[in-house]
């Protein structure tokens, strides 16, 4: 009996041990770095989102609210030139998993707006510069052909889906 | 209570994405097809998912029920995974739903602090949300682990994933 528990202990350690170390779901553990050059940072971190080796999110570490982007390959930040700018506080980011565009809601002047950031050119593209209407939540999908977000032009929160040259989808979009 | 187990307002046939009610929190699949959102139409806050293809919504059984919020939805590549924030006995959590049996499950059942905001990587395998534990609001990536089904487009070549290295 004691020469079988003498057994028995070990193995039942060396099993647990084994399985902590690959049970699933767990969580990944990035540096954290209170200079703010990793993911997470002393000051607020928000709105991620993954796709492919991208993760994007918005951040006031630097006293404003920006966009950032971490590889988790490289697992470092992305410099977005161009992106953020002092005037505007952007938010709600989505990135095309190839890592090219970038959509996220920005208000400059008092006014809302969806814009498309490309990485190749460096520029932004205001999407919704003729829609008369506040908009939020922008979304783009992984493979950069659509982008989802909310407008007021009905009188409450509705979901506009366009196409990333800034065109609506040809579906029925209106409230019946 | 057999209603409960069947609970489904999601409008029948070609339809249109809005309604006369506040949509919100849309999210795209990675393909571009599919379109997950919260809609109160119907009388009740509820996720729905709208194919931009045929223009009508699509069935999920058993992801929205009767006496529980879902929010901040969030789609894999081609839908079929579906992330959402949901609350488990007043405790909020992060729930995956899979098309393919039609369940969900908590992913975050572990996590003692506040989480919002999940968001899926379209093949699945990772999810980012925020917690609270550390005072302030912070990003954490969850791996589901290398030998779950991953959404990815057919012929598409399978890489080592970002993290195992």
């Amino acid at each position: 009996m004691t020469k079988k528990h003498k057994i028995l202990i070990p193995l039942l350690t060396i099993t647990s041990l084994l399985s902590g170390c690959t049970a699933y779901p767990r969580l990944m553990s990035y540096p954290f770095d209170p200079g703010g050059r990793s993911l997470n940072s002393l000051a607020s971190e928000s709105n991620p989102q993954v796709s492919g080796r991208y993760v994007v999110f918005s951040t006031d570490r630097r006293g404003s609210q920006d966009i950032y982007l971490f590889d988790t390959i490289t697992r470092s930040l992305i410099d977005l030139p161009g992106l953020n700018s002092l005037d505007a506080i952007a938010s709600h980011p989505s990135i095309s998993s190839d890592g090219r565009y970038i959509v996220f809601a920005a208000s400059r002047q008092g006014r809302s707006a969806v814009f498309l950031y490309d990485r190749e050119t460096r520029q932004s593209r205001n999407l919704t510069a003729n829609l008369q209407a506040e908009v939020r939540n922008p979304t783009i999908s992984a493979e950069g052909n659509r982008i989802a977000f909310e407008s007021t032009v009905n009188g409450q929160w509705d979901v506009l889906v366009y196409d990333r040259n800034g065109q609506p989808l040809g579906i029925r979009q209106d409230p019946r | 209570m057999l209603t409960s187990c069947s609970y489904s307002n999601i409008p029948i046939g070609p339809t249109s994405l809005n309604s006369r009610y506040t949509e919100e929190q849309p999210a795209l699949s990675g393909n571009g097809r599919f379109l997950a959102f919260i809609s109160n139409r119907n009388g009740s806050h509820q996720l729905l998912v709208y194919d931009l293809q045929q223009q009508e919504f699509i069935n999920t059984p058993r992801l929205n029920r009767q006496e529980t919020i879902v929010e901040s939805p969030s789609l894999s590549y081609t839908g079929r995974y579906i992330t959402y924030l949901t609350s488990d006995q007043g405790r909020p959590v992060v729930a995956l739903y899979d098309r393919a049996n039609q369940n969900s499950e908590i992913l975050t059942p572990i996590y003692r602090g506040w989480v919002r905001n999940p968001s899926i990587s379209p093949d699945g395998r990772y999810i980012v949300f925020e917690t609270a534990s550390r005072g302030q609001w912070d990003i954490e990536v969850l791996d589901r682990g290398p030998n779950i089904e991953l959404d990815i487009p057919n012929g598409a070549p399978v890489n080592a994933p970002p993290g195992s290295l």
